[in-house]
């Protein structure tokens, strides 16, 4: 390994990459929604930024539910017309998800980015951060993205459509969505910040995603991708994460027992890669195929990210060294560390 | 059986430089499944439409003839989404005055980007949305919106451009080098309660007028408008909120001295 490029690193910049591209890429592929790229991308790339380059695959749903399968059912009009643009959307999910898989999470993802950014200055803020949430916690929140899923982005806009939810309740997910909020302020327009007092509905989930939003800030600085853990495209994706060419595999040793060191470097606390002592595809439900686990895994090549059933990146002893030597450096490079290195050494203070 | 859903009437002062006119969503009719016009027939009221020549241009840019009916005309199902426009012509000889409106249509995929109906020729002398509002979305009182006049596909500078709406206001601009002209569309719906949500529906029209030799043309785009959500939606509220989030989320996700920290 190069003694400064690492897997965090290249990630880090595909991240910014994917970030600009998603947020502003509008300017190239256009300003209608004829003109992005995909219209049902697995990652939440928002539809509310007029200036981004494709949208998510949650708001076609939830309109779809709304608009067209809860019509057709309240209407007693022809189902499979109904259902027909959903699965069309699905399709063309699945046919991007195929190939990167779970790394639309950990890669691309402009709000999984953004929080990765706040851990970053929350770290050089010199700020104490959570190392792991409680094994208790984290599997007290797992379900809380199914539900989301489940109510949010299918149940209420399908009630709403057969018109036994009012029509506030149409887009739901999107309503609540900190990825609405962060994608337009970052093109400039604060327009989506807002308490709306048209009903008691709106009033509730304005209220509902500006406090989630300012929640979403102030977590992601001490503790790992808050939002991702109730995220319902984590769900969507956990649903198809089988089919996917890119994915994590475990080649379990008995030394994996005394380590666990890959389950520390998880941002989504996956305690499973470090128990589960079968040799598998362990692309969990809640990995984001960052690859964190791999980098920091001691042994050779008991974890692997693999494209089929090619390796394209493995956990070796020589990697390991290297990396944790760069983590530690960076661990230490606080702003506060660097005041207090300025202040302790004589005649620079008042320079 | 659905009806008559707005019938916004435009007083005659409300248009000087034209004789025809659109008036607003005229009545709907639906397809049988569905709650709107979704990709049912439109009806739209064009005033003084007589001995206009009426066509209708469908996102792919085919284009079919609309024949003006008890002062109206009829959409019919096109078959595929996205904006259409209805252009109404009528030619005088020294004069040839157009009204345009861009509609937007539900139906199957037309996989059509409306760049290309804007980008499109479809009379001498036109007023082309620049952009027009994205797919599903609306013009705004409060909102800055561009538009480019255009006389045989280039564009105008220099010209005055002038924007009324149904609510009385008007304002005139005069194009710059580009053909290009922007306006702030006026809060002019009266009556408007701070804190309620207000789903009236306005008219604006931007027109110009251009010479060539003898001969004058005049066009006029016209457009719905709605009260802008700023009525009842309070950015400063939402910062206030984001504020107690993220209080709250400093306070929850604080690591203790001696916790798991790093
Ligand atoms: S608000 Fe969220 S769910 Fe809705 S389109 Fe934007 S990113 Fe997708
Ligand atoms: S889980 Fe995180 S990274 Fe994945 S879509 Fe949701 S917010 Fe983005």
């Amino acid at each position: 390994m190069n003694s400064i490029l690492n897997l965090s690193l290249l990630r880090k910049l595909v991240q910014i990459g994917a970030f600009v591209f998603f947020v502003y890429g509008g300017l190239v592929t256009g300003y209608y929604l004829e003109d992005k790229i995909s219209r049902s991308l697995p990652a939440l790339s928002c539809a509310y930024d007029h200036q981004g380059a494709d949208l998510c695959t949650l708001i076609p749903i939830q309109h779809q539910m709304d608009h067209r399968l809860g019509e057709a059912i309240a209407n007693g009009g022809n189902l499979m017309m109904g259902i027909m643009p959903t699965l069309i959307t699905l399709g063309t999910f699945l046919l991007l998800f195929v190939v990167l898989n779970k790394a639309f999470c950990g890669w691309i993802c402009p709000l999984g980015s953004f929080q990765e950014i706040l851990q970053i200055i929350g770290q050089k803020l010199g700020l104490r951060r959570h190392e792991s949430l409680s094994e208790n916690l984290v599997e007290r929140i797992r379900p809380v993205k199914w539900f989301i899923l489940l109510l949010l982005v299918f149940a209420f806009p399908l009630l709403t459509g057969m018109g036994m939810l009012n029509h506030d309740l149409g887009d739901p997910f999107c309503r609540i969505c900190p990825s609405r909020i962060l994608t337009t302020l970052a093109t400039g327009d604060s327009s989506q910040i807002y308490l709306d007092t048209a009903n008691t509905t709106t009033i509730v989930t304005s209220l509902l995603a500006d406090f989630l939003f300012g929640l979403m800030i102030a977590l992601a600085l001490t503790v790992r991708q808050p939002f991702c853990r109730i995220c319902p495209m984590l769900a969507m994706h956990a649903v198809f994460r089988k089919i996917g060419l890119l994915r994590l595999v475990k080649n379990a040793t008995p030394r994996c027992d005394r380590c666990g060191l890959c389950a520390k470097a998880c941002p989504m606390d996956i305690r499973e890669i470090h128990t589960d002592m079968e040799s598998r595809n362990v692309t969990f439900e809640d990995c984001t195929l960052c690859g964190r686990c791999v980098e920091f895994c001691p042994d050779q090549d008991v974890l692997q990210l693999k494209y089929t059933r090619f390796p394209v990146f493995s956990s070796s002893p020589h990697y390991f060294k290297q990396r944790k030597k760069q983590q530690s450096q960076w661990q230490k490079r606080t702003l506060i560390g660097w005041f207090r290195k300025r202040s302790a050494i004589p005649g620079t203070e008042s320079s | 059986m659905y009806r008559r859903l707005l019938a916004v009437v435009i007083s005659a002062s409300f248009l000087p430089l034209t004789g025809i006119s659109f008036a607003a969503d005229g009545e709907s009719l639906p397809a049988e499944a569905a709650h709107n016009h979704r990709g049912g027939e439109k009806r739209i009221i064009l005033e003084n439409g007589e001995d206009a020549v009426i066509t209708l241009w469908k996102p792919d840019l085919t284009t079919e003839p609309l024949t003006l009916e008890h002062g109206g005309v009829t959409l019919p199902k096109t078959g595929m989404d996205n904006y259409h426009v209805i252009l109404a012509e009528k030619d005088w000889g020294d004069h040839k005055e157009v009204v345009i409106r861009y509609e937007y249509r539900h139906g199957p995929p037309s996989k059509q980007s409306p760049s290309r109906l804007t980008a499109q020729q479809k009379t001498e002398f036109e007023i082309v949305p620049a952009p027009i509002p994205r797919e599903h979305y609306r013009y705004h009182s409060q909102q800055r919106w561009g538009f480019v006049v255009r006389f045989e596909g280039q564009p105008v500078g220099g010209l005055e451009v002038e924007l009324q709406t149904s609510n009385g206001s008007h304002l005139s601009v005069t194009s710059d080098a580009e053909g290009r002209v922007e306006f702030l569309i006026p809060d002019d719906f009266p009556g408007v309660v701070k804190g309620e949500r207000d789903r009236r529906l306005g008219q604006f029209s931007v027109s110009s007028e251009y010479h060539q030799g003898d001969r004058r043309y005049t066009t006029q785009l016209s457009a719905d408008y709605r009260v802008s959500p700023s009525h009842w939606q309070s950015t400063r509220l939402g910062l206030l909120i984001v504020g107690f989030g993220f209080i709250a989320g400093s306070v929850i996700g604080r690591v203790k001295k001696g916790g798991d920290g790093k």
